[in-house]
């Protein structure tokens, strides 16, 4: 069910919600959008954030001798993109990491449709910016706010006024996607050459800064080692030299080995074993690549006429 | 010790892994790292480490300190689906066979195994009074890759004993080792006659968490924490990254 809410209904829903758990948003500081307390509706800032919400299901470092805690927390304002970055991710690591599956299952999001694509953004390759599944999905758009939940959390849209249009979400995809257009990234694991120059022309590039890694919103390998306080796990990135570095040798030595690794993860070996491309079209590591590494032309390369 | 560079810790728990299967041992404040399993299912749980590195050399500097385990993780040696089972093991590759012959004592005549462990030197060798008992109940052969004044064996790599085995190619292969020990054993094995898919490698890498969720032991398609660490050679051999 659809619920076409006002301002007023926004506030009175933020309120419902945070009686039952601590409530989170993004919001404006000092030039940043970042994630943290809200005491209303209208302190959510709706551009998208600086950095994606990984870290209130995977912190970048948390001590895991410690049991996991289940603190109930809705998180306002999350983008579609990051959103549908957890539930990729759930296909390897839910009810694995223990300290993942606690936070995933006592956490709200609370995902905001974008009205317009992001600068750079292609969330539409991958079935964006309305998702198939959320827990409270919110289209802000002429002037209302369109509302749907989850079986799960539907209890908190109960006494709102139901939208006489209950395509809008439908229709919003589609507007989207002729506005937008779509990568072809159907069969792109079967496209994708192990020998292709693209690798090493990142190679000659990439500073090896680990920053595609640690913004996104799909990324959940992690670093586990031991310090003075205990057994760590942090994020890890599969882009340093270390990552498979063992006694007996290391399997990927070299920069553009590791750079396609990245890629191949992403587009093949995720697609073979859980079903899902590990990418949401966020544009985040490009965004945050110093030197304009664009995943977008792993993606539009014509591997045929190399 | 069993040699200059490797020991052997026996545990007062139950092993509750079977042949293949590994361990996170851990030494609080230097770190985890994944060892297999040394003994039979449901016999005093042992290790035997190589000190290469800060956790194997930590536990061996503090032989009597606690250690932490956790496991076991992994797949296991499919020996019950096999007639004949031929197990190639190079250097610290040894302790998972000896869970092998372990978990088959028991179960199954000794006949149906044949081993052939490879080491560099004499003094390399671990399980040295093991071995005599072995020799005796089952086909175990030895080779070194260099002889000392008093070595009367087989001298050379351990591929060069898969010739003499050959009528058991119908059979199963099971190798362990080093990479370029394994990369060369498959060749030999399929000279030999083996099928490709009754050729199984249990391959090293990286793991940090054994459970699927830290992403380092990654080949192709799969992790080798779950769904190895051993992966029939037919299934994976198309990987460019199977061999270190
Ligand atoms: C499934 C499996 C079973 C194994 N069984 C045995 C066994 O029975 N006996 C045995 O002696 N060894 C075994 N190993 C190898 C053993 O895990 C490594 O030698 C050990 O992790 C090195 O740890 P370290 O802290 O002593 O070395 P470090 O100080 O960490 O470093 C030594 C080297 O090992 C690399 N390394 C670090 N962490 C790991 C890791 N988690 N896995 C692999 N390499 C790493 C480092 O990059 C470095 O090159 C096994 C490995 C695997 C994957
Ligand atoms: S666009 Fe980049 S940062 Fe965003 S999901 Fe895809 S790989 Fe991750
Ligand atoms: S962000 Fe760019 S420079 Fe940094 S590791 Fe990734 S590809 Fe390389
Ligand atoms: S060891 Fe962590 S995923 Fe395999």
């Amino acid at each position: 069910m659809i619920y076409k809410m006002t301002d007023k209904d926004m506030e009175i829903l933020f309120e419902r919600i945070s009686k039952d758990f601590q409530s989170f948003g993004s919001k404006e500081e000092n030039g940043d959008i970042v994630f943290g307390d809200i005491q209303r509706f209208s302190d959510i800032s709706e551009e998208k954030s600086s950095y994606p919400p990984k870290d209130f299901l995977i912190e970048r470092s948390e001590n895991i001798l410690s049991i996991p805690r289940a603190e109930k927390r809705a998180v306002f304002g999350v983008k579609s993109c990051d959103l549908r970055g957890f539930y990729i991710m759930d296909k390897q690591i839910l009810g694995k990491d223990p300290f993942y599956t606690v936070k995933r299952e006592n956490t709200m999001f609370i995902n905001f449709v974008c009205e317009k694509m992001c600068s750079g953004g292609f969330c539409t390759s991958f079935g964006g910016p309305v998702l198939d599944e959320y827990d409270v999905q919110v289209l802000h758009k002429n002037g209302y706010f369109y509302v749907e939940a989850s079986d799960k959390y539907e209890k908190y849209l109960f006494g709102f006024s139901e939208s006489d249009d209950q395509n809008v979400f439908e229709e919003h995809k589609k507007e989207f996607e002729s506005l937008y257009g779509r990568l072809n990234v159907d069969g792109i694991e079967n496209r994708m050459k192990w020998s292709s120059n693209l690798w090493n022309k990142f190679a000659n590039y990439c500073i090896s800064c680990g920053a595609c890694n640690y913004s996104c919103p799909t990324c959940y390998c992690v670093d586990v080692y031991d310090d003075d306080d205990g057994r760590k796990k942090e994020w890890d990135s599969c882009i340093l030299e270390g990552f498979t570095r063992t006694a007996a040798g290391n399997v990927r030595p070299e920069l553009s080995e590791r750079l396609r690794q990245r890629f191949y993860h992403k587009f093949k070996y995720y697609k073979l074993s859980r079903g899902a491309y590990l990418c949401t079209g966020c544009n985040r590591c490009v965004d945050d690549c110093p030197v304009d590494i664009d995943i977008k032309e792993v993606i539009t390369h014509d591997y045929d006429r190399e | 010790m069993e040699t200059a560079d490797t020991y052997t810790i026996v545990l007062t728990e139950r092993n509750m892994g079977y042949a293949g299967q590994f361990y996170m041992v851990s030494k609080e404040g230097i770190g985890e790292a994944p060892i297999s399993v040394g003994s039979g299912y449901g016999n005093p749980l042992m290790f035997s480490i190589k000190a290469v590195g800060s956790v194997t050399k930590g536990i061996m500097n503090d032989p009597y300190g606690e250690i932490g385990i956790r496991g076991p993780y992994g797949n296991v040696w499919p020996w019950k689906s096999y007639e004949h089972v031929v197990a190639i093991a190079g250097g610290i590759g040894i302790p998972p066979i000896k869970a092998l012959i372990e978990d088959m004592q028991g179960h199954t005549s000794l006949d149906k195994l044949t081993v052939l462990y490879g080491a560099r030197s004499p003094s390399d060798i671990v399980y040295r009074s093991e071995i005599e008992t072995w020799k005796e109940e089952m086909d175990f052969r030895i080779t070194v890759d260099k002889g000392d004044e008093n070595w009367r064996g087989h001298v050379g790599v351990v591929t060069t004993l898969v010739p003499e085995i050959k009528e058991y190619n119908h059979g199963a292969a099971f190798v362990i080792g080093p990479p370029v020990m394994m990369k060369f054993s498959v060749k030999s094995l399929l000279d030999a006659g083996f099928a490709e898919d009754n050729i199984y490698l249990s391959l090293e890498r990286r793991m940090e968490c054994g459970i699927g969720v830290c992403g380092h032991c990654n080949i192709g398609r799969w992790y080798a924490c779950e769904d190895g660490p051993i992966f029939k050679y037919s299934d994976t051999k198309e990987e460019p990254e199977l061999f270190l």
